[in-house]
């Protein structure tokens, strides 16, 4: 099973290159939504990027703040999920 | 305009105080735009049997008279039946001349349907759109939260049971550009009557579609003008019964009458009833305090901000519908 270090590493360059932001600018705790360095398709698109990378499939109830906030928040929440 | 800001903060702040002046105010300067500015002789307008495009012809009649207005209805396979009668009804009501075109062979040509179709079967295997009926929205679980919203799909069968799944970023994007055929096709019909005639085309959106951008670029965007674009929703319904308009389409919920399911214009997009996001958009534009517009509607001081923040959020990732092409 991936650790959370590979996990939080596949889902950074995602949305580094989904973003198009320079890397250093985003910290793994940086609010992505909150402070604009993803909108609605980027969410749709890191929904996806879970589901093909880690077979990951959020249900409605998942999509939650908690859950997808930052890249720790979305990498803890695939983690829970693939050892679950 | 004239707003009643001397009132404390309610609905009755976004209440026109002089209706028949703003018509008046808004039919005069049609009139001037139209043929000094755009210098043509008439106007054509989409309708649709909705509130917006009704109030739209009503005060294109009131400016021109009605000889010099054309109201064209631009009906597909998906259309509700309904709304080709409302729009004969309010055709015949301000006696304007109207003309039906039905762009359902165009848009098969576009492939419109059969792109559409394709994106809704990857999701649903079992979709078939002879026997099921289909639209896409917003998740409504995601409205308590600072999150961007996802977009759902709904199927219906026959027997009207729903099925329905979040919507993969890829075919949500195909079913939306093969949607979009829709009003592109609308707008080029439109503008084939208007250069005929040298006529101008008025656009139907209201503040919250072109500010939110619940509109398609090039589509029902593309217009000469737009005489009610700084109208809040509530204003639309306020003009729209000083005016005229039959009541059997002021009292109508708004659909948007683009997927086969039926579906309401709150569902699939503003997510909130108009009454509510009204008072919440002026808010946010006025910079009033979220505690303010929560105790005239009765919510919570988060519940308004989470939606302040939800508008911002879509008035800024909506610009790029509302931009002039980049000029070098």
């Amino acid at each position: 099973m991936e650790k959370l270090l590979q996990i939080q590493e596949k889902i950074r360059a995602f949305i580094v290159k989904a973003s198009y932001a320079e890397d250093g600018k985003i910290d793994n705790d940086t609010l992505i939504f909150e402070q604009g360095v993803m909108d609605s398709m980027g969410f749709m698109s890191i929904i996806g990027f879970i589901e093909e990378e880690f077979s990951v499939t959020p249900s409605g109830g998942e999509l939650t703040e908690e859950n997808f906030e930052s890249i720790d928040a979305i990498s803890n929440f695939v983690q829970r999920k693939l050892q679950s | 305009m004239n707003l009643k800001n001397n009132k404390s903060f309610s609905q009755e702040i976004l209440k026109i105080e002089n209706v028949e002046e703003e018509v008046n105010r808004i039919s005069k300067r049609l009139k001037k735009d139209i043929t000094e500015i755009l210098k043509r002789k008439g106007a054509v307008v989409g309708i649709s049997g909705g509130v917006d495009s009704s109030l739209t012809l009503a005060l294109a009649v009131k400016a021109l008279g009605s000889e010099n207005v054309i109201g064209i209805m631009l009906p597909e396979k998906d259309s509700s039946g309904e709304s080709i009668a409302f729009a004969q009804k309010l055709a015949e009501k301000f006696n304007v001349q109207t003309i039906e075109e039905n762009i359902t062979g165009a848009l098969k040509g576009f492939g419109c349907y059969k792109r559409r179709d394709e994106a809704v079967v990857r999701v649903f295997p079992e979709y078939n759109p002879d026997t099921y009926k289909m639209k896409i929205g917003i998740d409504k679980r995601s409205l308590n939260q600072s999150l961007p919203p996802v977009f759902t799909i709904t199927i219906v069968n026959s027997n009207g049971t729903e099925k329905r799944k979040i919507l993969p970023i890829k075919e949500y994007l195909q079913i939306v550009a093969a949607s979009n055929f829709k009003q592109r096709s609308r707008m080029s019909m439109l503008y084939y009557h208007a250069e005929k005639l040298h006529y101008a085309v008025v656009g139907t959106p209201n503040k919250h579609e072109v500010e939110q951008g619940f509109f398609v670029k090039y589509g029902d965007g593309g217009a000469d003008i737009m005489p009610i674009a700084h109208l809040y929703k509530s204003q639309v319904y306020q003009l729209a019964e000083h005016v005229g308009v039959p009541n059997e389409i002021i009292k109508r919920t708004p659909t948007t009458d683009t997927y086969s399911a039926e579906q309401t214009q709150e569902e699939f997009f503003f997510q909130l009833p108009h009454q509510e996001m009204d008072l919440i958009w002026y808010g946010m534009e006025n910079k009033i305090s979220p505690d303010k517009v929560g105790e005239a509607l009765g919510k919570s001081a988060e519940y308004i901000e989470i939606a302040y923040k939800s508008l911002e959020r879509k008035k800024r990732t909506t610009e790029y519908l509302r931009m002039q092409p980049l000029k070098y």
